[in-house]
Protein backbone atom coordinates (compact mmCIF):
# COMPACT_ATOMS: atom_id res chain seq x y z
CA UNK A 1 0.00 0.00 0.00
CA UNK A 2 2.99 2.58 0.89
CA UNK A 3 4.48 1.61 -2.10
CA UNK A 4 1.08 2.16 -4.22
CA UNK A 5 1.00 5.84 -2.78
CA UNK A 6 4.71 6.34 -3.25
CA UNK A 7 4.11 5.13 -7.02
CA UNK A 8 1.46 7.70 -7.18
CA UNK A 9 3.38 10.53 -5.68
CA UNK A 10 6.19 10.03 -7.65
CA UNK A 11 4.58 9.89 -11.13
CA UNK A 12 1.26 12.10 -10.12
CA UNK A 13 2.66 14.43 -13.06
CA UNK A 14 2.14 12.17 -15.07
CA UNK A 15 -0.96 10.44 -13.74
CA UNK A 16 -2.51 13.67 -14.12
CA UNK A 17 -1.43 13.94 -17.82
CA UNK A 18 -2.87 10.87 -18.87
CA UNK A 19 -5.93 11.57 -17.16
CA UNK A 20 -6.10 14.96 -18.83
CA UNK A 21 -5.41 13.49 -22.34
CA UNK A 22 -7.72 10.77 -21.68
CA UNK A 23 -10.59 13.39 -21.01
CA UNK A 24 -9.45 15.40 -24.19
CA UNK A 25 -9.26 12.50 -26.80
CA UNK A 26 -13.19 11.72 -25.03
CA UNK A 27 -14.07 14.89 -26.57
CA UNK A 28 -12.49 14.42 -30.14
CA UNK A 29 -14.11 11.12 -30.55
CA UNK A 30 -17.43 11.91 -29.02
CA UNK A 31 -17.63 14.98 -31.26
CA UNK A 32 -16.67 13.16 -34.24
CA UNK A 33 -19.04 10.44 -34.06
CA UNK A 34 -21.96 13.01 -33.43
CA UNK A 35 -21.92 16.14 -34.82
CA UNK A 36 -23.92 18.30 -32.14
CA UNK A 37 -21.41 17.00 -29.48
CA UNK A 38 -22.12 17.77 -26.11
CA UNK A 39 -19.39 20.83 -26.02
CA UNK A 40 -20.71 24.44 -26.81
CA UNK A 41 -18.80 26.10 -30.02
CA UNK A 42 -18.68 29.57 -31.16
CA UNK A 43 -22.65 29.46 -31.58
CA UNK A 44 -22.44 30.52 -27.79
CA UNK A 45 -22.58 34.03 -26.73
CA UNK A 46 -19.22 34.76 -25.30
CA UNK A 47 -17.15 33.47 -28.37
CA UNK A 48 -20.21 35.05 -30.91
CA UNK A 49 -19.76 38.39 -29.70
CA UNK A 50 -16.21 38.60 -29.76
CA UNK A 51 -15.94 37.74 -33.41
CA UNK A 52 -19.19 39.84 -33.70
CA UNK A 53 -17.25 42.45 -32.72
CA UNK A 54 -13.92 41.14 -34.61
CA UNK A 55 -16.27 41.30 -37.60
CA UNK A 56 -17.25 44.58 -37.67
CA UNK A 57 -13.48 46.25 -37.24
CA UNK A 58 -12.33 43.79 -40.81
CA UNK A 59 -15.17 44.56 -42.71
CA UNK A 60 -15.44 48.17 -42.38
CA UNK A 61 -12.72 48.48 -44.20
CA UNK A 62 -14.56 46.56 -47.18
CA UNK A 63 -17.40 48.09 -46.99
CA UNK A 64 -17.57 49.30 -50.51
CA UNK A 65 -16.62 46.20 -52.07
CA UNK A 66 -20.02 44.61 -49.90
CA UNK A 67 -21.92 47.62 -51.36
CA UNK A 68 -21.07 47.02 -54.95
CA UNK A 69 -21.31 43.28 -54.80
CA UNK A 70 -24.91 43.44 -53.35
CA UNK A 71 -25.91 46.27 -55.63
CA UNK A 72 -24.96 44.02 -58.58
CA UNK A 73 -27.03 41.00 -56.76
CA UNK A 74 -29.65 42.89 -56.81
CA UNK A 75 -29.57 44.02 -60.11
CA UNK A 76 -29.32 40.64 -61.54
CA UNK A 77 -32.43 38.90 -58.72
CA UNK A 78 -34.25 41.82 -60.30
CA UNK A 79 -33.55 41.03 -63.74
CA UNK A 80 -34.97 37.45 -62.65
CA UNK A 81 -37.99 38.44 -60.93
CA UNK A 82 -39.01 40.48 -63.86
CA UNK A 83 -38.51 38.04 -66.08
CA UNK A 84 -40.17 35.13 -63.95
CA UNK A 85 -43.21 37.52 -63.42
CA UNK A 86 -43.82 37.74 -67.36
CA UNK A 87 -43.63 33.84 -67.83
CA UNK A 88 -46.03 33.71 -65.00
CA UNK A 89 -48.12 36.30 -66.63
CA UNK A 90 -48.15 34.07 -69.71
CA UNK A 91 -49.10 30.86 -67.88
CA UNK A 92 -51.85 32.31 -65.88
CA UNK A 93 -55.08 33.33 -67.04
CA UNK A 94 -55.85 36.97 -67.58
CA UNK A 95 -58.48 37.17 -64.69
CA UNK A 96 -56.66 35.60 -62.03
CA UNK A 97 -54.20 37.62 -59.80
CA UNK A 98 -50.62 36.70 -60.04
CA UNK A 99 -49.61 36.87 -56.55
CA UNK A 100 -51.82 33.76 -56.02
CA UNK A 101 -49.87 31.38 -57.75
CA UNK A 102 -46.33 31.75 -57.15
CA UNK A 103 -45.64 28.78 -54.54
CA UNK A 104 -43.94 30.80 -51.13
CA UNK A 105 -42.15 27.75 -50.36
CA UNK A 106 -38.79 28.78 -49.23
CA UNK A 107 -37.77 32.16 -47.26
CA UNK A 108 -34.27 33.51 -47.13
CA UNK A 109 -33.39 34.81 -43.90
CA UNK A 110 -30.04 36.91 -44.48
CA UNK A 111 -26.81 36.43 -41.97
CA UNK A 112 -23.61 37.18 -41.74
CA UNK A 113 -20.54 34.94 -41.29
CA UNK A 114 -18.62 35.91 -38.45
CA UNK A 115 -15.85 33.37 -37.81
CA UNK A 116 -15.13 30.52 -40.60
CA UNK A 117 -12.33 28.45 -41.39
CA UNK A 118 -11.25 25.91 -44.59
CA UNK A 119 -8.27 24.43 -44.01
CA UNK A 120 -9.28 21.61 -40.72
CA UNK A 121 -10.23 17.89 -41.46
CA UNK A 122 -13.94 19.27 -40.67
CA UNK A 123 -14.83 22.88 -41.38
CA UNK A 124 -17.33 24.69 -39.09
CA UNK A 125 -18.64 28.49 -39.64
CA UNK A 126 -20.93 30.72 -37.25
CA UNK A 127 -23.39 33.11 -38.19
CA UNK A 128 -24.69 36.01 -36.84
CA UNK A 129 -28.29 34.81 -36.46
CA UNK A 130 -29.43 32.27 -34.05
CA UNK A 131 -33.13 31.48 -32.55
CA UNK A 132 -34.11 34.98 -32.03
CA UNK A 133 -34.29 34.93 -35.48
CA UNK A 134 -36.07 31.63 -36.31
CA UNK A 135 -32.95 30.00 -37.80
CA UNK A 136 -33.18 25.88 -36.56
CA UNK A 137 -31.11 23.04 -36.94
CA UNK A 138 -30.71 21.68 -40.28
CA UNK A 139 -31.03 24.58 -42.24
CA UNK A 140 -29.48 25.06 -45.51
CA UNK A 141 -27.10 27.80 -45.82
CA UNK A 142 -26.02 29.87 -49.19
CA UNK A 143 -24.51 32.62 -50.43
CA UNK A 144 -24.64 34.61 -54.05
CA UNK A 145 -21.96 32.19 -55.12
CA UNK A 146 -23.66 28.80 -54.19
CA UNK A 147 -23.96 26.51 -51.16
CA UNK A 148 -22.19 27.48 -48.38
CA UNK A 149 -23.30 24.72 -45.38
CA UNK A 150 -25.95 23.07 -43.16
CA UNK A 151 -27.09 24.89 -39.68
CA UNK A 152 -26.05 22.46 -36.63
CA UNK A 153 -26.49 24.50 -33.53
CA UNK A 154 -28.62 26.98 -32.70
CA UNK A 155 -27.74 29.56 -30.06
CA UNK A 156 -30.00 32.46 -28.87
CA UNK A 157 -27.87 35.07 -31.10
CA UNK A 158 -25.75 32.73 -33.16
CA UNK A 159 -25.56 29.66 -34.81
CA UNK A 160 -22.73 27.43 -36.27
CA UNK A 161 -23.16 25.24 -39.29
CA UNK A 162 -21.28 22.53 -40.49
CA UNK A 163 -19.10 23.82 -43.76
CA UNK A 164 -19.98 21.99 -46.97
CA UNK A 165 -16.22 21.47 -46.51
CA UNK A 166 -16.93 18.80 -43.57
CA UNK A 167 -16.21 15.36 -43.91
CA UNK A 168 -19.20 14.24 -43.02
CA UNK A 169 -21.72 16.43 -45.39
CA UNK A 170 -23.17 14.26 -48.06
CA UNK A 171 -25.52 16.81 -50.37
CA UNK A 172 -27.64 15.65 -53.10
CA UNK A 173 -26.46 17.22 -56.61
CA UNK A 174 -27.51 17.21 -60.10
CA UNK A 175 -26.25 18.00 -63.31
CA UNK A 176 -27.88 21.06 -64.77
CA UNK A 177 -27.95 19.98 -68.47
CA UNK A 178 -29.44 16.72 -67.85
CA UNK A 179 -30.69 16.42 -64.57
CA UNK A 180 -29.07 13.37 -63.92
CA UNK A 181 -27.73 13.31 -60.04
CA UNK A 182 -25.63 11.53 -57.29
CA UNK A 183 -23.99 12.70 -53.92
CA UNK A 184 -21.76 15.36 -53.13
CA UNK A 185 -18.87 14.40 -50.47
CA UNK A 186 -15.59 16.42 -49.84
CA UNK A 187 -12.93 13.59 -49.73
CA UNK A 188 -9.29 15.39 -50.60
CA UNK A 189 -9.33 17.98 -48.34
CA UNK A 190 -8.62 20.49 -50.75
CA UNK A 191 -11.32 24.15 -50.12
CA UNK A 192 -11.77 24.12 -54.07
CA UNK A 193 -13.08 20.69 -54.75
CA UNK A 194 -15.56 17.93 -53.83
CA UNK A 195 -16.54 14.95 -55.33
CA UNK A 196 -20.18 13.61 -56.59
CA UNK A 197 -20.34 10.25 -56.50
CA UNK A 198 -22.76 7.81 -57.33
CA UNK A 199 -23.89 9.60 -60.88
CA UNK A 200 -25.07 6.74 -63.17
CA UNK A 201 -22.83 5.45 -66.36
CA UNK A 202 -25.64 6.68 -68.75
CA UNK A 203 -25.11 9.81 -68.00
CA UNK A 204 -23.86 12.33 -70.42
CA UNK A 205 -21.28 14.69 -69.21
CA UNK A 206 -19.01 17.22 -70.17
CA UNK A 207 -16.01 18.60 -68.63
CA UNK A 208 -17.51 22.22 -67.49
CA UNK A 209 -21.16 21.37 -66.96
CA UNK A 210 -22.49 22.93 -63.94
CA UNK A 211 -23.00 21.03 -61.10
CA UNK A 212 -26.39 22.19 -58.75
CA UNK A 213 -28.53 21.36 -55.62
CA UNK A 214 -30.86 18.38 -56.71
CA UNK A 215 -33.70 19.59 -54.73
CA UNK A 216 -34.17 16.35 -53.46
CA UNK A 217 -34.40 17.31 -49.91
CA UNK A 218 -35.49 19.87 -47.96
CA UNK A 219 -32.08 21.54 -47.14
CA UNK A 220 -31.75 23.59 -50.55
CA UNK A 221 -33.72 24.29 -53.29
CA UNK A 222 -33.09 23.01 -56.65
CA UNK A 223 -31.06 24.83 -58.79
CA UNK A 224 -28.38 26.62 -56.13
CA UNK A 225 -25.14 26.67 -57.62
CA UNK A 226 -22.38 24.16 -56.59
CA UNK A 227 -19.59 24.07 -59.37
CA UNK A 228 -18.20 22.62 -62.34
CA UNK A 229 -17.30 19.73 -63.72
CA UNK A 230 -13.11 19.59 -63.81
CA UNK A 231 -12.99 15.85 -64.38
CA UNK A 232 -14.70 12.55 -64.43
CA UNK A 233 -14.12 8.78 -64.37
CA UNK A 234 -15.43 5.56 -63.16
CA UNK A 235 -13.61 3.57 -60.82
CA UNK A 236 -12.38 0.19 -62.08
CA UNK A 237 -15.92 -1.19 -62.95
CA UNK A 238 -18.03 0.46 -61.30
CA UNK A 239 -21.32 1.19 -62.99
CA UNK A 240 -21.18 5.31 -61.75
CA UNK A 241 -19.20 7.71 -62.75
CA UNK A 242 -17.15 9.82 -59.93
CA UNK A 243 -16.68 13.55 -60.68
CA UNK A 244 -14.39 15.99 -59.43
CA UNK A 245 -16.12 19.84 -58.90
CA UNK A 246 -14.75 22.70 -58.52
CA UNK A 247 -16.08 24.94 -56.40
CA UNK A 248 -16.51 28.65 -56.54
CA UNK A 249 -13.28 30.58 -56.04
CA UNK A 250 -14.53 33.24 -53.07
CA UNK A 251 -15.49 30.31 -50.24
CA UNK A 252 -12.40 31.80 -48.18
CA UNK A 253 -13.42 35.45 -48.77
CA UNK A 254 -17.47 34.54 -47.96
CA UNK A 255 -19.47 36.88 -45.67
CA UNK A 256 -22.78 37.43 -46.76
CA UNK A 257 -24.95 34.75 -46.76
CA UNK A 258 -28.83 33.21 -46.89
CA UNK A 259 -29.76 30.53 -44.52
CA UNK A 260 -33.45 28.59 -46.21
CA UNK A 261 -35.83 28.16 -44.26
CA UNK A 262 -38.60 25.57 -45.82
CA UNK A 263 -42.28 26.79 -45.64
CA UNK A 264 -44.47 24.05 -47.59
CA UNK A 265 -45.78 22.75 -44.30
CA UNK A 266 -47.16 25.84 -42.62
CA UNK A 267 -48.46 26.49 -46.66
CA UNK A 268 -50.30 23.31 -47.05
CA UNK A 269 -51.69 24.43 -43.46
CA UNK A 270 -53.03 27.25 -44.60
CA UNK A 271 -55.00 25.60 -47.41
CA UNK A 272 -56.78 23.13 -44.87
CA UNK B 1 6.30 42.39 -6.67
CA UNK B 2 5.23 38.07 -7.58
CA UNK B 3 2.05 39.77 -7.64
CA UNK B 4 2.36 42.21 -9.78
CA UNK B 5 4.31 39.68 -12.41
CA UNK B 6 1.26 36.93 -11.94
CA UNK B 7 -1.21 39.72 -13.25
CA UNK B 8 1.39 40.67 -15.78
CA UNK B 9 1.63 37.24 -16.76
CA UNK B 10 -2.25 36.74 -17.12
CA UNK B 11 -2.32 40.09 -18.92
CA UNK B 12 -0.30 38.65 -21.86
CA UNK B 13 -1.91 35.47 -21.82
CA UNK B 14 -5.18 36.74 -22.31
CA UNK B 15 -3.85 39.74 -25.41
CA UNK B 16 -2.13 36.42 -26.72
CA UNK B 17 -5.24 34.20 -26.64
CA UNK B 18 -7.25 37.04 -28.47
CA UNK B 19 -4.24 37.72 -31.01
CA UNK B 20 -4.40 34.02 -31.94
CA UNK B 21 -8.02 33.91 -32.02
CA UNK B 22 -9.32 36.85 -33.79
CA UNK B 23 -6.21 37.34 -36.19
CA UNK B 24 -3.76 34.98 -36.61
CA UNK B 25 -6.86 32.36 -37.71
CA UNK B 26 -8.57 34.68 -39.60
CA UNK B 27 -5.08 35.05 -41.51
CA UNK B 28 -5.44 31.60 -42.46
CA UNK B 29 -8.55 32.03 -44.40
CA UNK B 30 -7.39 31.18 -47.89
CA UNK B 31 -7.39 28.41 -50.58
CA UNK B 32 -3.86 28.75 -51.41
CA UNK B 33 -2.14 26.05 -51.50
CA UNK B 34 -0.10 26.86 -48.07
CA UNK B 35 -2.46 28.23 -46.14
CA UNK B 36 -4.69 24.98 -46.55
CA UNK B 37 -1.94 22.72 -44.76
CA UNK B 38 -0.61 26.06 -42.89
CA UNK B 39 -1.58 27.48 -39.65
CA UNK B 40 0.07 30.26 -37.46
CA UNK B 41 -0.36 28.73 -33.86
CA UNK B 42 1.56 31.36 -31.32
CA UNK B 43 -0.56 30.71 -28.10
CA UNK B 44 1.53 27.23 -27.24
CA UNK B 45 4.06 30.68 -26.29
CA UNK B 46 1.30 30.72 -22.75
CA UNK B 47 2.81 27.78 -21.68
CA UNK B 48 6.19 28.11 -23.03
CA UNK B 49 6.68 31.28 -21.13
CA UNK B 50 5.48 30.15 -17.89
CA UNK B 51 7.82 30.97 -14.60
CA UNK B 52 10.86 27.68 -13.99
CA UNK B 53 8.75 28.29 -10.11
CA UNK B 54 5.66 26.43 -11.70
CA UNK B 55 4.93 23.12 -10.58
CA UNK B 56 4.38 19.69 -13.70
CA UNK B 57 0.87 19.68 -12.06
CA UNK B 58 0.29 23.17 -12.61
CA UNK B 59 1.85 23.33 -16.44
CA UNK B 60 -0.23 20.70 -17.79
CA UNK B 61 -3.59 21.93 -16.03
CA UNK B 62 -3.19 25.12 -17.96
CA UNK B 63 -1.96 23.49 -20.79
CA UNK B 64 -5.70 21.86 -20.52
CA UNK B 65 -7.09 24.69 -19.67
CA UNK B 66 -6.05 26.97 -22.75
CA UNK B 67 -6.41 23.73 -25.07
CA UNK B 68 -10.28 24.03 -24.09
CA UNK B 69 -10.62 27.45 -24.83
CA UNK B 70 -8.80 27.59 -28.46
CA UNK B 71 -10.99 25.00 -29.14
CA UNK B 72 -14.57 26.75 -28.18
CA UNK B 73 -13.01 29.43 -30.45
CA UNK B 74 -11.61 26.97 -33.47
CA UNK B 75 -14.39 24.54 -33.50
CA UNK B 76 -12.50 21.26 -32.66
CA UNK B 77 -13.50 20.36 -29.74
CA UNK B 78 -10.63 18.52 -27.80
CA UNK B 79 -7.84 18.70 -30.88
CA UNK B 80 -6.02 21.74 -28.80
CA UNK B 81 -6.35 20.48 -25.60
CA UNK B 82 -4.93 17.10 -26.23
CA UNK B 83 -1.84 18.60 -28.41
CA UNK B 84 -1.35 21.61 -25.51
CA UNK B 85 -1.58 19.10 -22.52
CA UNK B 86 0.88 17.03 -24.60
CA UNK B 87 3.40 20.07 -25.20
CA UNK B 88 2.97 20.83 -21.23
CA UNK B 89 3.56 18.04 -20.02
CA UNK B 90 6.81 17.35 -22.49
CA UNK B 91 7.86 20.84 -20.74
CA UNK B 92 8.81 19.47 -17.40
CA UNK B 93 10.98 16.78 -19.25
CA UNK B 94 12.25 19.07 -21.19
CA UNK B 95 13.11 21.27 -18.26
CA UNK B 96 15.00 18.26 -17.14
CA UNK B 97 16.55 17.38 -20.43
CA UNK B 98 18.43 20.80 -20.99
CA UNK B 99 18.79 22.35 -17.45
CA UNK B 100 22.25 24.25 -17.73
CA UNK B 101 25.21 23.32 -15.32
CA UNK B 102 24.01 25.81 -12.78
CA UNK B 103 20.40 24.93 -12.74
CA UNK B 104 17.91 27.16 -13.19
CA UNK B 105 16.94 30.21 -11.48
CA UNK B 106 13.66 28.97 -10.36
CA UNK B 107 11.93 32.74 -9.88
CA UNK B 108 12.73 33.13 -13.81
CA UNK B 109 11.12 32.60 -17.07
CA UNK B 110 12.32 30.52 -20.51
CA UNK B 111 13.12 33.50 -22.53
CA UNK B 112 16.01 35.26 -24.22
CA UNK B 113 17.01 37.53 -21.91
CA UNK B 114 17.60 34.21 -19.15
CA UNK B 115 18.76 31.48 -21.12
CA UNK B 116 20.41 32.84 -24.45
CA UNK B 117 18.83 32.72 -27.89
CA UNK B 118 20.38 28.87 -28.38
CA UNK B 119 19.08 27.46 -25.17
CA UNK B 120 15.53 29.29 -25.92
CA UNK B 121 15.41 27.67 -30.06
CA UNK B 122 15.70 24.49 -28.80
CA UNK B 123 13.57 24.54 -26.14
CA UNK B 124 10.74 26.15 -28.43
CA UNK B 125 11.04 23.99 -31.62
CA UNK B 126 11.25 20.75 -29.52
CA UNK B 127 7.62 22.03 -27.74
CA UNK B 128 6.58 23.07 -30.75
CA UNK B 129 7.05 20.39 -32.93
CA UNK B 130 5.64 18.22 -30.54
CA UNK B 131 2.25 20.55 -30.40
CA UNK B 132 1.75 20.90 -34.19
CA UNK B 133 2.61 17.25 -34.92
CA UNK B 134 -0.21 16.26 -31.68
CA UNK B 135 -2.75 18.71 -33.11
CA UNK B 136 -2.99 17.37 -36.76
CA UNK B 137 -2.81 13.36 -35.27
CA UNK B 138 -5.65 14.83 -33.36
CA UNK B 139 -7.56 16.56 -35.87
CA UNK B 140 -7.20 13.97 -39.36
CA UNK B 141 -7.60 11.29 -36.32
CA UNK B 142 -5.91 8.92 -38.76
CA UNK B 143 -2.36 7.47 -39.17
CA UNK B 144 -4.17 6.75 -43.01
CA UNK B 145 -3.22 9.83 -44.10
CA UNK B 146 0.31 10.13 -42.65
CA UNK B 147 1.68 11.92 -45.41
CA UNK B 148 -0.55 14.67 -44.87
CA UNK B 149 -0.20 14.74 -41.23
CA UNK B 150 3.35 15.38 -41.63
CA UNK B 151 3.29 18.13 -44.28
CA UNK B 152 1.29 19.71 -42.74
CA UNK B 153 3.02 19.17 -39.10
CA UNK B 154 5.89 20.78 -40.99
CA UNK B 155 4.42 23.90 -42.81
CA UNK B 156 2.76 24.67 -39.43
CA UNK B 157 5.70 24.06 -37.09
CA UNK B 158 7.53 26.33 -39.67
CA UNK B 159 5.19 29.49 -39.74
CA UNK B 160 4.73 28.78 -35.79
CA UNK B 161 8.11 29.08 -34.59
CA UNK B 162 8.92 31.93 -36.68
CA UNK B 163 6.50 33.98 -35.10
CA UNK B 164 7.42 32.41 -31.68
CA UNK B 165 10.83 34.04 -31.76
CA UNK B 166 10.02 36.49 -33.61
CA UNK B 167 8.01 37.50 -30.70
CA UNK B 168 10.70 36.72 -28.40
CA UNK B 169 12.97 39.32 -30.12
CA UNK B 170 10.58 41.69 -30.91
CA UNK B 171 8.96 42.08 -27.04
CA UNK B 172 12.48 40.57 -25.72
CA UNK B 173 9.94 39.12 -22.26
CA UNK B 174 11.97 39.44 -19.20
CA UNK B 175 9.71 38.51 -16.63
Amino acid sequence: MNNLLQFVIRYSAFILFLLLEVVALTLVVKYNENQQGIFQHSSTLFSGKMYKFADNVYQYNHLQTFADSLASENASLKEKVFNLERSVQRLVPADQPMDSCILESYNLISAQIINNSINQRNNHFTIDKGKNDSIQNGMGVISEQGIVGIIDEVGKEYATAVSILHSAVQISAAIQRNGYFGSLVWKEADPLHMILEAVPRQADIQIGDTIITSGYSFIFPRGIYIGKVEQFWTEGGSNYYTIRVRLHEDIARMNRVYVVQYLEENLMKDEE
Amino acid sequence: MKNRDTLITILRALIILLVQVLVLKRIGLSTHWWWQHGNIFLYPIIILLLPFRLTRHYVILLGFVIGLVIDIFYDTVGVHAFALTAMAYARGVLLTWLEPRGGYQLSMTPTNHVMGINWLMTYSAISMFIFCFLYFVGEIFTFVYLGQILLKTVITFFMSILVIMGYHLLFNPKK
